[in-house]
């Protein structure tokens, strides 16, 4: 048997032993990490794995397990063994047969541009990065170069037999002109053409610059510009917490909100795997449904929450093309800029903070929105309309929804992010908030 | 795995280390007393590290052929040599008192005696309890997750320097997350996790249901009677729960030694400390924070480390002093130490790096009495929700979730929400005294890049704080 033929040989056995339904994914994945920090590689990773998933239902009854790659005796036993764990699980409140198809994928999502693993090249990208940072004068840069290609091979009982692959350059650089004056920048591409690890290391080195002799700011409250790193990590509490199953869990601020007014009028976001060539896009979920465009918030109004076939049934829509078998997720995070350029938006701050990123994003309750978040590196106090000194020992401390309510303007220019603490790919521009309280350490 | 570190060997490199890890795990989710289904889950695979001209390549596959093993030694040397051209100091491997052990928990109750109904019976009957709890006092618990997973994990890994340990060690652990609702009052939230090493015995003595019933009547509680906190200079009583989570942020974390040397930078972030900063005064003399792998059952447990060093107790702050920091042998051989086996790595796929185990304040010999009854004014601080802090772990905020206002060295009613925003010397500095009882919550820490989230126990015993500021600023 062919290694691409185990789904389709699992999907048959389960289906001959008794699911109603079975979905079956081999993932086979290759990855190369290099860390680094003080301007030397600190280690040199590869990973190279090959995964298979079985998800089945006996009608309500639904049992799922990973495994590796075994021999075809073995993975007989494993659906045997996964039917009778089902038998025995006590029913889910909702059956939800899997979708059916056949489904017409768009082709070009289910191709990636090829990328070199070439230690040599991808070692070039890191000394890029750190060149970068070094142009601006900083003392020393870490971060992490991740080139990473997957191939998935999807059989379901409804119908779905296909294969996507997906390739990914990441380049995350933190630089510092001092202890306490850093900055950091991404450049994250499905291909080689527009990655740009020195741009990025020369971002973050004009932030760390700008950065030095860092003030301890005033706590209050501010009119906030908040870079591209931040309102990254505040449109993932959207997008992941729009996901269904975590509103049913009341892990989220979104609870009971569809049709009503979440954020300011000049806030649109989507969820939309199917852009060509963008970090996170796919041609199916994990159900085999096709990828497509949701409209989360439209003019701050919550349109919709993500689903797979088991929340859709539950919450009586249809699916959003968003399994995760147990729970639904948003690929590709995407804000629909403003008009005004990054000038444009800090001219209209009298009084205000420009936060170039942020960390350690925690709820007091997901169900209120009430939470605190980080700024790190680069933090500005501008004064009329130009940064005015350098801030340091400031923490965001509001509500989500507030802060999406109090969303002033967007700028024009978008920027990919994607990091250790932004797990989404988000496409999004900078934002100025109105009103955002910051608070700081005493003692 | 033998044949890989020879085969390393053959390759010129100066260290190699070859590591087998199998995790099987069964995990069951209950969310709003439903099953949402049964996951079966068994990553295993094996992992290969080599330093070659002070570069170091780990590479990894779950792909368990000779050819595959092969393959991956080569992949880890090739991706080493070619960064050694860029490298100024690489790295080395430090001495460390390197052992041949085989470690076996053995469960008293093997998690497969334990049928799947019966597991799920349990999470039935716990959601139950706290939903019956929390009706009585008209509030209602709409949202309720309950996450129990059970997992095994087997290691085996052989250093070309003469380390050889295998080890057997079954974990078992709960999550959830509770809503509590009143239509007048709104909501509010509690959130933790159970985590032991041992068998399903853990699992029985945890109590389930009589927990959630208590956490239940707290949490309507809180939402019924809870006033204002007050603000400004006061005392305070921190809970062995907030002690916790400010032995593992404000004293682990800092005291890493990967950190002082900024391995971690662009990820989890460095510290306040230098390498120069042992001897340096944080604290009263009260205070005496500890990291000890060695608790039996205890969620971070482990009698080797990751690279073969025998696992020992570290004392990171000695009577308000910084007495020393967490080491692998990489960090070690920096420091010119040697590792006191704080290597750990949570699958094998990923790299052995410096890690908390179990960290804890140790205890004094107040009462939970006698620290209440002096404080004239303030506010016991029993449980908490929302934390976090900063990149070079000095700034950091705890929100309380259960807590009581304290008047003449009596607990009174309850108040909502006192914040701690305070400076890690601040907070260490302030504890005047230390309770006797030890009490540990299990947390999963998170660091490393890929990330990994690692079994700990952080604990402690209740402490009191002086003329700390509550409520921000």
């Amino acid at each position: 048997m062919k290694r691409g033929e185990i789904p389709l040989r699992i999907v048959d056995l389960g289906i001959k032993q008794g699911a109603t339904d079975i979905t079956t994914s081999l993932v086979e994945s290759y990855r190369v990490m290099i860390r680094f920090s003080n301007n030397e590689i600190t280690v040199s990773n590869i990973y190279r794995e090959a995964l298979i998933n079985i998800f089945l239902m006996i009608g309500r009854r639904r049992a799922g397990t990973t495994v590796a790659i075994t021999t075809t005796k073995n993975l007989e036993a494993t659906v045997k063994n996964l039917i009778k764990v089902a038998k025995i699980t006590p029913p889910a409140d909702v059956y939800a047969s899997l979708p059916q198809g056949p489904f017409h994928y768009d082709p070009s999502l289910l191709k990636s541009p090829k990328i070199s693993f070439d230690p040599d090249k991808l070692i070039g990208y890191v000394e890029e990065a750190i060149n970068g940072a070094s142009e601006r004068g900083v003392e020393k840069a870490a971060g992490t170069l991740i080139a990473t290609r997957t191939k998935m091979t999807l059989a379901t009982s409804g119908q779905v037999y296909e294969t996507q692959e997906g390739t990914g350059l990441e380049m995350s650089i933190r630089a510092f002109a001092s202890d306490i004056a850093s900055g950091h920048a991404v450049s994250i591409t499905r291909g080689e053409e527009e990655f740009q690890p020195a741009e990025a290391g020369r971002t973050a080195g004009e932030v760390a610059k700008a950065a030095l002799n860092p003030k301890p700011g005033q706590s209050g409250r501010y009119i906030a510009l908040l870079g591209p790193m931040v309102f990254a990590d505040l449109i993932n509490q959207v997008g992941i917490l729009s996901s269904a199953f975590l509103v049913d869990a009341g892990q989220s601020f979104l609870v009971d909100k569809i049709g009503s007014s979440v954020a300011s009028e000049r806030l649109n976001v989507f969820d939309d795997p199917t852009i060509n060539g963008a970090f996170g896009s796919r041609a199916f979920d994990d159900e085999g449904v096709p990828a497509k465009k949701n409209v989360i918030i439209e003019k701050g109004v919550l349109k919709t929450y993500l689903h797979n076939s088991t929340t859709a049934k539950k919450f009586g829509v249809e699916t959003t093309g968003n399994a995760g078998l147990i729970e639904p997720v948003p690929w590709n995070l995407i804000v629909e800029p403003g008009g005004k350029s990054f000038e444009d938006l800090l001219a209209q701050m009298d009084d205000g903070i420009y936060v170039t990123n942020n960390w350690y994003l925690r709820y007091q309750n997901y169900r209120t929105g009430d939470f605190s978040t980080i700024p790190r590196d680069g933090m500005f106090l501008i004064k009329r309309g130009e940064i005015y000194a350098s801030l340091k020992e400031l923490r965001i401390s509001d509500n989500m929804l507030r802060i999406m309510q109090n969303i002033k303007d967007l700028s024009k220019s978008r920027f990919w992010v994607k990091w250790w603490e932004v797990e989404v790919p988000t496409f999004t521009p900078y934002a100025i908030v109105e009103d955002l309280n910051f608070t700081k350490s005493t003692m | 795995m033998e044949l890989a570190v020879n085969f390393a060997r053959e390759l010129g490199v100066e260290y190699a280390e070859a590591r087998f890890q199998s995790d099987v795990r069964e995990s069951i989710i209950l969310k709003n007393g439903v099953p949402e289904a049964s996951i079966l889950g068994e990553d295993k695979g094996i992992s290969m590290r080599v330093i070659f001209n002070g570069s170091l390549g780990f590479a990894s596959t779950n792909v368990l052929t000779e050819r595959a093993t092969e393959n991956t030694v080569k992949q880890a040397f090739r991706i080493a040599k070619a960064a050694s051209r860029f490298l100024k100091r690489g790295v080395s491997v430090g001495k460390g008192e390197l052992e041949e052990a085989k470690v076996e928990i053995k469960p008293r109750v093997k998690f497969g005696n334990i049928d799947l109904d019966s597991k799920v019976l349990l999470l039935k009957e716990t959601d139950e309890a706290a939903e019956a709890t929390a009706i009585k006092s008209q509030v209602k618990i709409p949202a309720r997750i309950l996450t129990l997973d059970t997992w095994i994990t087997e290691k085996t890994f052989i250093t070309s320097d003469g380390a050889r340990v295998s080890s057997i060690t079954p974990r078992a652990a709960l999550f959830t997350l509770l809503t509590a609702y009143h239509p007048q009052k709104g909501t509010v939230q509690r959130y933790f996790n159970l985590g032991e090493t041992g068998g399903w015995e853990v699992v029985e003595k945890w109590n389930l249901p009589e927990l959630f019933r208590s956490e239940a009547h707290s949490l309507s509680k809180i939402l019924i009677e809870a006033k204002n906190s007050p603000k400004g200079e006061t005392d305070i009583v921190l809970g062995p729960e907030v002690m916790g989570i400010v032995s593992h942020e404000s004293c682990g974390h800092p005291s890493e030694a990967d950190r002082i040397l900024g391995r971690e930078a662009a990820q989890a972030g460095e510290t306040y400390l230098k390498k120069d900063s042992l001897g340096l005064q944080v604290g009263s003399s009260v205070v005496n924070v500890v990291d000890d792998p060695t608790l039996k059952g205890s969620f971070g447990f482990y009698e080797y480390d990751e690279e073969g060093v025998k696992a020992r107790k570290r004392i990171l702050i000695k009577e308000g002093v910084i007495n020393e920091f967490l080491h692998n042998r990489e960090t070690a051989s920096v420091f010119g130490v040697e590792s006191n086996g704080s290597s750990r790595a949570s699958a094998y796929n990923r790299e052995p790096i410096v890690r908390m185990a179990n960290t804890y304040l140790e205890p004094g010999d107040y009462t939970e009495e006698e620290l209440i009854e002096g404080v004239k004014d303030g506010v016991y601080i029993k449980n908490f929700m929302e934390w976090n802090i900063d990149d070079r772990r000095f700034n950091q905020r705890y929100v309380g979730l259960e807590a009581y206002r304290i008047e003449n060295g009596n607990l009174k009613e309850r108040v909502r929400n006192p914040i701690l925003e305070i400076t890690t010397i601040g907070l260490w500095s302030a504890i005047d005294a230390v309770g006797e009882y030890l009490e540990f919550q299990a947390a999963y820490c998170g660091k490393g890049d890929p990330m990994q989230a690692i079994p700990v126990w952080t604990g402690g015993p209740h402490a009191r704080l002086r003329k700390v500021r509550l409520g921000g600023t």
